[in-house]
């Protein structure tokens, strides 16, 4: 009986001290915003040639988080697959990397209101592919530990999928012809065509098989530091920043124009 | 082939980001392989010895350690390490840390075996001999074993060494920017000359290696 008091009275004391850990207040005294973004998918999060640092439109949110709290940023790179972990292992305070929300992950993570939305397309060469009927007869290249994989399953049951590390990786392989078409996010897959020094091969066929709302992820149960980014976001939208950030990757004059379909604060 | 991908990018290959970010590239690859390669070998000598000296339940439990880390994959003990530390123990250490303790264990243990065969190679003639001139088991080990078994140990030494260099490019797994990873940001940059760019590196693996293979063999042969 003493034992499991004092059992539960650890656990109590444990408890409270999780309870009391905030990481808002824990990242104004480190001086330090920790975030995790892609280092291989532009626009989002790349290594930029000339600077040799990440930039991107994730990494432009990133920044603006981190001026809001007056402290320095510091960006990890990541792929797909580790953004959770970065985040229970607390190895990272923000995840900014193309995050789409959906409930599964909400029960590991927090997520912030979207700051983006997508809907998931294919890249495949010319006349391979026209419509969603032909998705469940090929062979198909996805990221490990995206959403994209997940729909294409419950979804496309009878197609090929091949999962892949990141999607240059993917890329390739539809290059050398492992796959016969790749599946990701519209914009991302803009951007990769985009970039690509053999763009005329591809094409993104037009259409979307589900609708994605792009997030931040947070730590679960990081209600003040995930109220922050809310509002941060917010204003940001509010003082045309959002608009600009978005221009800057996705505006006319740039390689990937794309019209602006989403505002944060959109239902 | 277009090597100019690999003249454009050179700098970000050796060093990363580095003076205006972390150190990266071949540089955090040679970093890391030294500082691993030393602590595998004090790891390796300590247990090896340790396995050669020691009998019953130590020398049990001792296997069982050793076997444990040459039993898991070094991307597995990184990943681990690396993810489940924080949470299970809150001890939260930084990526090139994680990747130098892992590769030192690792590579500590399998070098633990080759120590230990190296010093059993040598007659129980040799221990007799000295325990008969009145020397300790300690005095034998230092000075009429170890001088005989070090340079048989060499080979095994710079084969752990070679494959512990190769071993560090898993540090990808955890984002930590040494040469491999760097080539893979640069690689899906330009999507269109992996071939140039993991030549060069593996180019690279290879110069590390065998320099590292002709610095140990003559100071090896220095010794003899």
């Amino acid at each position: 009986m003493k034992k499991l008091r004092i059992a539960s009275l650890l656990t109590l004391a444990l408890l409270s001290t999780l309870a009391h850990a905030d990481r808002l207040d824990d990242i104004k005294k480190a001086g330090v915003l920790r975030v995790a973004a892609f280092d291989s998918n532009p626009p989002f999060g790349f290594v930029d040639a000339q600077s040799k640092q990440i930039t991107g439109l994730d990494v432009d949110y990133a920044k603006e988080l981190a001026a809001k709290l007056k402290v320095k940023l510091e960006l990890v790179p990541t792929n797909p697959a580790n953004r959770i972990p970065l985040l229970t292992a607390n190895k990272v305070d923000i995840v900014l990397a193309n995050f789409t929300i959906t409930e599964e992950r909400a029960k590991q993570v927090n997520f912030s209101i979207p700051y983006f939305a997508s809907g998931q397309q294919f890249i495949a060469k010319k006349g391979t592919l026209t419509s969603p009927d032909q998705i469940g007869k090929l062979r198909i290249g996805v990221d490990k530990g995206t959403t994209n994989e997940i729909v294409l399953r419950e979804k496309f049951p009878t197609a090929t999928l091949v999962a892949y590390d990141d999607t240059p990786f993917a890329f390739t392989a539809l290059r050398n012809g492992n796959v016969q078409a790749v599946t990701q996010d519209g914009p991302k897959l803009i951007a990769l065509l985009a970039n690509a020094p053999d763009k005329d091969k591809y094409e993104i066929p037009p259409f979307s098989v589900s609708d994605d709302l792009i997030g931040a992820g947070i730590a679960k149960g990081e209600t003040r530091l995930t109220e922050f980014v809310n509002q941060t976001l917010r204003e940001l939208e509010s003082s045309g920043k959002a608009q600009k950030i978005y221009d800057a990757w996705f505006g006319p004059a740039t390689k990937t124009p794309l019209k602006r379909i989403f505002k944060i604060g959109d239902k | 082939m277009d090597f100019t991908v690999i003249a454009n990018n050179f700098s970000y290959f050796m060093v990363g980001a580095w003076p205006n970010g972390p150190l990266g590239g071949a540089a955090l690859t040679v970093i890391l392989s030294v500082i691993s390669a030393i602590a595998a070998a004090v790891i390796g000598f300590i247990l090896g010895i340790a396995l050669a000296m020691t009998r019953g339940a130590w020398h049990t439990g001792l296997l069982l350690f050793l076997g444990f880390f040459r039993a898991i994959p070094v991307i597995m003990l990184i990943f681990w390490m690396y993810f489940l530390l924080p949470i299970l123990l809150d001890i939260n250490v930084p990526g090139t840390g994680t990747v130098v303790v892992a590769l030192s264990l690792i590579g500590g243990s399998y070098l633990a075996h080759s120590v230990h065969a190296g010093i059993r190679s040598l007659s129980v003639g040799q221990w007799q001999a000295g325990a008969a001139l009145g020397l300790t088991r300690r005095q034998v080990l230092w000075s009429i074993i170890l001088p005989q078994a070090l340079p048989i140990m060499v080979p095994s030494f710079i084969n752990q060494w070679v494959s512990l260099i190769k071993d560090t490019s898993l540090a990808y797994v955890i984002g930590v920017g040494e040469l491999s990873f760097v080539a893979t940001q640069v690689s899906n940059r330009e999507m269109v000359f992996p071939t140039e760019i993991f030549l060069f590196v593996a180019l690279l693996y290879f110069a590390f290696c065998s320099l590292l293979e002709f610095g140990a063999n003559r100071l090896a042969l220095r010794y003899r």
